[in-house]
């Protein structure tokens, strides 16, 4: 899987192999993810990108230790930095996370307690990993705020979320998870809540971050287009498992799984008036009776006869990069240069 | 902005043909009160000041903006779902803005309204068939409500035999399936469709998108769109209206406004979309947040974040004094194009970063 990061910097930050993650119900086994490989080095922003019940949040959360193992079937590695965070107790991991891990998520709502001011908010967040005076904890975190881009940051620790904009609530829920330096910013959603011109300062502030203190992002979106602009590599998730794997520009330019496909062709681009959208036929899968074969067979307008029955293997099958799809790389180019072709036809 | 006021320049947008909906001036200000028993007024929102503008036959005009920009207002206040302060809306040629509820009855069979999320929407003690039919229950006029409701089922992509079948039943896109379907009972002239897709999956945006398409066509449909996102309102809509803080900025066609924007804020918002095409594209990050609706900045609303007003003045913290004094007319920059601003972006003029934060 190495050679399908555009930029690698050093080794593997974080390590999934094989995870998956069940759900026992009294309907069924609810498989949220099924099988999942990825890895994330520092400095580099890993795109997550599926639709709503694809695995993307599980899969985070499994990282993380949020998942209940009791009501929750988890197997698989979850390598950072040398441990397995699968096998951890959860002191040890409580240790670990908001510290070397740390996640920000898509409702700034309602991630700050409405009744405590911001600062004390994040004074507390200081103060649960380093043994720091009450002082020293509050200077950090106006240095923080500061580095965020909070105006006045001196005076704003004192305000209640509610007087917050949702961008401003981002800002701060960025620091907090930057309080201790962590090795990997996982953020699930991060703009998905805020107006189109906080994202762009969201996701520039995100970026900067990257940069300045060499992390690694896992960004976790719907929105296709915002992944195309900041991450360097990027994961198509469908029904809990990786359909494609890729360097931003090579999933982008030359998709080689026919759900990316059909992702690209029904967005409306801002750029291009007047193109035709296809949407994809049908609606996503249960996660309790998931196709069997490949989980987009159903929908998938180039499926034959292996689709239905065999489970395609994720694997580079000569396109490039990594991909679960039983189609040849012949056949791949030549079908997406045809729809390609087929839809910029329509716009002229 | 009185020479907007006068329909002779606005009809000059697209001329030929009436308005299906002329709205002039429109304003509604919300009153903050304070106390129990003796409410005094103590603020007021500014949701919408002095909006104008037409919605033509057969086309669809977008409305895009931040949220609290005034856009869902502006839907009420066209549908009567709330009074205006003052202003006032002419549809299909009659005068709105004083009828009371019952002179309105016979005019909902013309507005319908399609609503942003399928969940909340849709009654889930009613079957689909109740809620498809409700329109002919309330204004009556259709004898076989079953056999009409069946044919909207089917026109809109459900199976008609799952008419007994109840909303938690079906997935996301099927609902707003349902909703396009009771919005379309009555054959209505206008359809105000309120972020219908934001709410859906991508794949199923897209269906549902196609699906108004269509509909447009098979039906002669008028839309207004409403939406923040803007890739959407640009592939759905002939004519664009951007709002800031409850006024619109600029009015013109999908093509004009976005490759040729004149607002400085248009220009903003459109720079801030990701692209999808990779990264390095020029971006206008706009500093701060929206003000606040209750007090809304002096002049123009947006001199207070304008990375225009700054270049024209040549200081980060300075903008020109008409900026700050006096709200620009709406007025046509080129043909059928119109902005709300002192010094409009010229063709292919490029913002340069505010540098202030």
């Amino acid at each position: 899987m190495s050679q399908v990061h555009a930029s690698p910097r050093g080794e593997p930050l974080l390590e999934v192999r094989d995870l998956r993650v069940h759900f026992p119900t009294p309907d069924g086994v609810v498989k949220a993810v099924d099988g999942l490989s990825f890895s994330v080095r520092r400095g580099e922003t890993f795109g997550i990108v599926g639709e709503s019940g694809s695995g993307k949040s599980v899969t985070c959360l499994t990282a993380l230790g949020l998942i209940n193992r009791k009501s929750a079937l988890v197997e698989g590695e979850v390598f950072f930095k040398g441990r397995d965070l699968l096998k951890l107790s959860n002191e040890e991991l409580q240790k670990i996370r908001g510290k070397e891990l740390a996640m920000i998520f898509q409702d700034p709502f309602a991630c700050l307690h409405p009744m405590y001011r911001v600062g004390d908010q994040l004074v507390e967040a200081v103060q649960i990993h380093d043994d720091m005076s009450r002082k020293a904890a509050r200077e950090r975190v106006v240095e923080l705020l500061a580095a965020v881009g909070i105006p006045r940051p001196r005076e704003r620790v004192r305000d209640y979320p509610h007087q917050y904009s949702g961008g401003m609530r981002q800002r701060a829920m960025i620091a907090m998870a930057l309080l201790h330096n962590p090795d990997i910013l996982i953020a699930d959603e991060p703009t998905t809540a805020l107006d189109v011109t906080v994202q762009a300062q969201i996701l520039e502030l995100i970026e900067r971050i990257k940069e300045e203190f060499q992390i690694g992002v896992i960004l976790i979106t719907h929105d296709l287009a915002v992944i195309a602009d900041v991450a360097q590599t990027v994961m198509v998730m469908y029904a809990g498992r990786s359909m494609e794997l890729g360097a931003r520009d090579a999933v982008f330019d030359k998709p080689l799984h026919p759900y990316t496909w059909g992702l690209l062709e029904s967005i409306p681009r801002v750029a291009s008036k007047g193109e035709l959208l296809v949407p994809i036929e049908g609606a996503p899968p249960s996660l309790i009776n998931v196709p069997p074969g490949c989980p987009f067979h159903p929908r998938c307008p180039h499926r034959f006869s292996p689709c239905d029955d065999q489970r395609p293997d994720f694997k580079d099958r000569g396109g490039g990069h990594p991909e679960a799809c039983h189609l040849s790389a012949e056949d791949k180019r030549r079908l997406w240069s045809e729809r390609e072709a087929r839809r910029t036809k329509v716009a002229v | 902005m009185s020479q907007l006021a006068e329909p002779r320049t606005m009809t000059a947008e697209r001329p030929g043909g009436d308005a299906l909906v002329s709205v002039r001036n429109l304003t509604k200000r919300f009153p903050i009160t304070r106390g129990i028993i003796f409410q005094r007024e103590i603020a007021r929102v500014h949701a919408v000041e002095d909006v104008s503008f037409d919605i033509f036959p057969g086309e669809t005009l977008g409305l895009v903006g931040e949220s609290g920009s005034g856009k869902s207002t502006t839907a009420r206040l066209i549908t009567k779902l709330i009074d205006a302060t003052s202003g006032s809306v002419v549809f299909d040629g009659q005068e709105i803005t004083g009828y009371s509820r019952r002179q309105m009855r016979p005019l909902r069979r013309e507005m319908q309204m399609i609503f942003q999320d399928p969940y909340s929407s849709l009654n889930p003690r009613q079957t689909v068939g109740q809620i498809i039919g409700s329109p002919y229950a309330i204004q009556g006029g259709e004898r076989n409500v079953r056999r009409r409701v069946q044919e909207l089922m089917n026109r809109v992509g459900l199976n008609p035999e799952h008419f007994n079948r109840y909303p938690h039943e079906f997935s996301g896109g099927q609902r707003q399936r349902i909703g396009v379907a009771r919005a379309l009972a009555l054959s209505p002239k206008l359809i105000i469709c309120d972020e219908p897709v934001s709410a859906l999956d991508v794949s199923i945006q897209a269906q549902i998108l196609n699906l108004l398409e269509g509909l447009q066509q098979d039906f002669n449909l008028t839309y207004l769109f409403i939406s923040h996102d803007l890739s959407v309102v640009r592939h759905i809509s002939d004519r664009i209206a951007v709002m800031y803080l409850g006024h619109v900025v600029e009015v013109g066609s999908a093509e004009e406004l976005y490759e040729n924007p004149k607002h400085p804020y248009t220009a903003s918002l459109l720079s801030a979309v990701p692209q999808g095409t990779g990264g390095g594209h020029h971006r206008v990050v706009l500093a701060g947040d929206v003000p606040s609706p209750i007090d809304p900045p002096p002049g123009c609303v947006f001199h207070t974040r304008c990375p225009k007003a700054r270049m024209v003045s040549g200081s980060p913290d300075e903008v020109p004094e008409n900026c700050r004094t006096e709200f620009p007319p709406l007025g046509e920059v080129e043909p059928r194009h119109l902005a709300a601003c002192w010094y409009p972006l010229k063709a292919g003029e490029e913002l340069r970063q505010a540098a202030h934060r």
